[in-house]
């Protein structure tokens, strides 16, 4: 029997933080070593391997020493993009680490009369037929599924894997509600297994005309949201596919870097000064020694202000016990003596979406894809594309370029550079 | 006289008699043949009176006998060259007509005089319906009819009222009800401005088969389509089972109380899995065996779910899911929030699941649209109608006094204050309430036949129409007679066909070349 790994989403330097950082980049090292153990016949990572087209230099050495392993073991790793390493030039690290022939591109296709024709890639140990299409930013992706020549690729013949990294909407777990999704009846049918990226959560998702559309989710991601999960007992990891001719086994494999724990705390009816020393309390008696520490605090105070909820001081005592790393959520706590300006959301990503989307309506402008939805989505990854430093040792004019050539591209606007 | 100056010769059709304000009589004039529903205007200097037709009958300055005669000997002897003299001064036609509005200047009035006594009356012309305006959240639905003639003059309405206020069609078959609801959704997708969720049992509206919705130009943006087989980029319609609440079911399927304890119970134990555990047959305490078989069969019926020979959850129509469509309800609503077009087809259910999944989805839109009215951030929000076919099913006086309230009848009464209106189709009127009809302000009437639902139309509607009754079962497909809290009289119309209508909207977009990267 045949088996392959199924990856995605590892974002790998997505995180500053020293234990973060060191976290996501262990995870993605024991992963690799469990399939060396497995001997998979290959390994496939269904979008975002890295957190950004041009990621921080040392997480690529050191990704690249263990894909340089993985390879001794004759063990070839498929990739697409997903919506954070894509590059709409090819320039991203994928690129560089396909044309190195350390990884491999799997998606290649061409655009005929308006209709986009995918070619399979065989592996050759196992005569697996993959194709797939990467994720863009923005959901992008959704044009080129809506102009898939999608019968040539179901008429093949043989086990037939299908990637992608987008949302699938009928799939969605509910506190992904408003993540952008296209539709199942966008994906080719007749395949023996949808290798899914883009939902951090391992999913397994059946429907009517797909046997097996899956999500493993992160190996571990930094993200406060993901944190949480993870800290709520989401598990992470990988799967690793049993097949013949068809799926025969799916496993989960599990990657478990580090004990969470989640505590949340409700501070309606309190004062601040109420709320604080009964929260102290209730952490002191916490057993945090060599965790993960995820603190939710919410509800309205009765008096003070939320800022008298030190978080500084909860993160030291925590500290003190022994905790590893403290994540402190403190988005749905609020006061009734002092009125702020309250924008709902679980990370910053979807505060700053719901800021946008409350404004966007006070701006007049006449190009229509400023307004509404498409203004939003075009608003957020432009700051996102703003919010990039200067990459070490890159010159400030080839910074500035890229800035400018990136956020010409967002804008779908002819521009000089 | 200044009345009869005022108009050619050649525009009268025919000259005030007699009658009384409910019932004025015309003679037409020998060589004009009014209609029943002619719209007619009577003008003396700046003061129009708008007139209809309503009854067409003989008048005739011979005896009834002696026509009689004549006729007889016409038909029976020689008399074929038998000829009356000055016969159109004789023999005519007297048009029943009733004021629907007084045009004073630039002003609109209820009608409270009569048109000048042998006065001369004229067909309304387009100059003289100045006041049909543009609303500011139009809703298109046709053009001024005058007995069978199209004028050309825009009908809107404004859907911010009217959808909030209900519509209710009704129709019988085969006089263009899915014609308008085409039209108007159509219209509706192109506006941008208003939720509109539809129920579609026959999957008639978005076009899979024939020219549909999805033929707008904004589809890709702003309809929805929702199918247990969906095309390709349509979505399926699945339902997880842990979005099915207990209130879901209510007013449309019956449970007992030991059936209702025990769901209580259910719930409680397992949370939102609740359905899952009863169709496993799982026994928990203070649940009899027999009551729950009982549910299990009903769920079965219902959503079709059973436990198979190896012991997994299975649904029969696919609809609902343990591990899919959890976010299906959310994504519905949140796409009427944000203005768009949603048909949920619906058409290899059942009546039940069917009413079922409007139920959920509804239930979804009128919590959110409750707490907006709470928070004071309901105003801003676009108004949400639910289209639903044969509402009897729901709406109907049995069902509610058997099964109590359901959602949609909550929404009939309670829907305006929330911004959620109903557009209830129906082939029988008559089955629903007073009560509920009372609340729905706009009625397009289409052609019907049957009497009693004539009856019931006439008695609910916004103006009166107590002398249309034949004119109602003369409607032709297509025409129809819009009677509406928001229109200033009972409006005649004639309904484009869809397929004529869309051509207009569809033009030769040139699509940008694709380039890929990935």
């Amino acid at each position: 029997m045949h088996k392959f790994a199924h990856l995605a989403d590892l974002h790998l330097g997505a995180n500053r933080e020293p234990e973060l950082k060191e976290w996501e980049i262990t995870a993605f090292l024991k992963a690799m070593n469990i399939c060396i153990e497995e001997s998979v016949d290959f390994i496939l990572i269904s979008g975002d391997l890295f957190h950004a087209n041009i990621p921080d230099m040392d997480v690529v050495n050191k990704a690249v020493k263990k894909i340089k392993q993985i390879l001794e073991h004759n063990i070839p790793i498929y990739v697409i993009y997903g919506s954070h390493d894509y590059s709409p030039n090819e320039t991203s690290i994928i690129d560089i680490l396909h044309s190195a022939g350390l990884i491999t591109k799997i998606v290649q296709a061409i655009v005929e009369n308006e209709e986009l024709k995918l070619q399979f890639v065989t592996d050759p140990k196992t005569d697996v037929k993959i194709t797939g299409l990467s994720g863009r930013r923005l959901g992008l992706e959704k044009d080129y599924f809506e102009i898939l020549d999608k019968e040539s690729l179901e008429r093949e013949k043989g086990f037939k894997i299908f990637a992608f990294h987008s949302a699938v909407a009928e799939l969605k777990p509910t506190y992904l509600a408003r993540m952008d999704s296209i539709p199942a009846s966008l994906l080719p049918k007749g395949f023996s297994y949808y290798a899914g990226g883009h939902i951090h959560e391992k999913l397994e998702g059946k429907l009517p005309d797909f046997k097996m559309i899956n999500y493993p989710g992160p190996l571990f991601s930094g993200y406060p949201r993901d944190i949480e999960q993870f800290s709520k007992g989401k598990r992470r990891g990988f799967f690793i596919v049993h097949f013949n001719d068809e799926v025969e086994k799916v496993e989960f494999k599990e990657i478990r870097i580090v004990d969470p724990i989640y505590f949340e705390y409700d501070v309606s009816d309190k004062s601040s000064t109420q709320a604080k020393k009964e929260l102290l309390n209730r952490l002191q008696e916490l057993s945090v020694k060599d965790k993960l520490v995820v603190l939710k605090i919410k509800g309205e105070l009765s008096g003070g202000t939320t800022a008298e909820i030190n978080s500084n001081e909860l993160r030291n005592l925590l500290y003190e016990k022994g905790a590893l790393y403290i994540s402190i959520n403190k988005h749905s706590l609020s006061s009734k003596e002092i009125e702020t300006m309250q924008i709902i959301g679980d990370d910053i990503q979807t505060i700053e979406n719901n800021l946008f989307r409350e404004n966007i309506g006070n701006i007049k402008i006449s190009a229509s894809k400023l307004k509404n939805n498409s203004g939003v989505k075009i608003a957020n990854e432009l700051l996102k594309t703003l919010r990039q430093e200067q990459k070490l040792n890159e010159k400030k004019k080839d910074y500035e370029e890229r800035i400018l050539k990136e956020s010409i591209s967002i804008l779908d606007i002819e521009g000089t550079s | 006289m200044n009345w009869w100056l005022n108009l050619s010769e050649f525009d009268i059709v025919g000259q005030v008699v007699g009658g009384n304000s409910a019932e004025i009589l015309i003679r037409e004039k020998a060589d004009k043949e009014l209609e029943l529903g002619d719209l007619l205007i009577s003008e003396e200097g700046n003061s129009r009176l708008l007139l209809q037709v309503f009854e067409l009958t003989y008048g005739s300055q011979i005896s009834q006998l002696s026509r009689e005669l004549m006729a007889g000997i016409t038909l029976e002897r020689t008399g074929k060259d038998l000829s009356i003299f000055d016969s159109q001064m004789r023999n005519y036609v007297i048009a029943s007509v009733k004021p629907v509005l007084h045009i004073m200047g630039g002003k609109v009035l209820l009608p409270k005089t009569l048109p000048k006594f042998f006065g001369s009356l004229r067909l309304v012309k387009k100059d003289d319906l100045f006041f049909f305006e543009k609303p500011d959240n139009p809703i298109y639905f046709g053009k001024i009819r005058s007995g069978s003639k199209v004028l050309d003059v825009d009908v809107y309405l404004d859907g911010f009222n009217a959808f909030s206020h209900h519509i209710v069609i009704p129709a019988t078959t085969g006089r263009g009800k899915s014609n308008l609801v085409k039209v108007m959704l159509w219209d509706v997708l192109g506006a941008n401005n208003f939720g509109i969720l539809v129920l579609d049992p026959h999957d008639e509206y978005y076009g899979r088969h024939s020219k549909g919705l999805k033929g707008h130009p904004v589809a890709k943006s702003n309809l929805l389509y929702y199918s247990s087989n969906p095309p390709t980029g349509a979505n399926t319609l699945v339902i997880n089972l842990k979005s099915i609440r207990h209130e879901h079911f209510q007013g449309l399927v019956e449970f007992t109380d030991a059936q209702e304890d025990a769901i209580k119970r259910y719930h409680t134990e397992y949370g939102s899995d609740w359905i899952e555990f009863i169709v496993r047959g799982e026994k928990i305490e203070g649940v009899k065996p027999i009551t729950l078989d009982v549910l299990r069969r009903k769920f079965d019926n219902i959503l079709g779910i059973h436990i198979d020979d190896s012991g997994d959850l299975q649904c029969r129509n696919k609809i609902f899911s343990t591990t899919a469509g959890s976010t299906t309800t959310k994504d519905i609503a949140d796409a009427l929030e944000q203005n768009k077009v949603v048909i949920v087809d619906t058409s290899k259910l059942l009546d039940e699941a069917e009413l079922l999944i409007g139920s959920i989805v509804i239930r979804e839109i009128f919590n959110r649209y409750q707490r907006y009215k709470s928070e004071g951030t309901l105003k801003p929000k676009p108004v949400a109608a639910i289209v639903i076919e044969e509402a009897p099913r729901v709406l109907g006086k049995e069902v509610i006094e058997s099964k109590g309230d359901n959602i949609y009848s909550i929404v009939a009464r309670e829907g305006r204050k929330f911004q959620i209106g109903l557009i209830a189709i129906t082939q029988l009127i008559s089955l629903i309430p007073r009560q509920i009809l009372a609340n729905m302000n706009t009625k397009i009437v289409l052609g019907n036949e049957m009497a009693a639902e004539r009856h019931a139309i006439i008695e609910s509607a916004s103006q009166d129409l107590s002398a249309e009754n034949r004119s109602i079962a003369s409607l032709d497909k297509g025409e129809a007679i819009i009677t509406s809290n928001f229109t200033k009289f009972a409006v005649p119309i004639k309904i484009p066909l869809f397929e004529e209508f869309i051509a207009k909207s569809i033009s030769n977009r040139s699509k940008s070349k694709t380039i890929f990267t990935g």
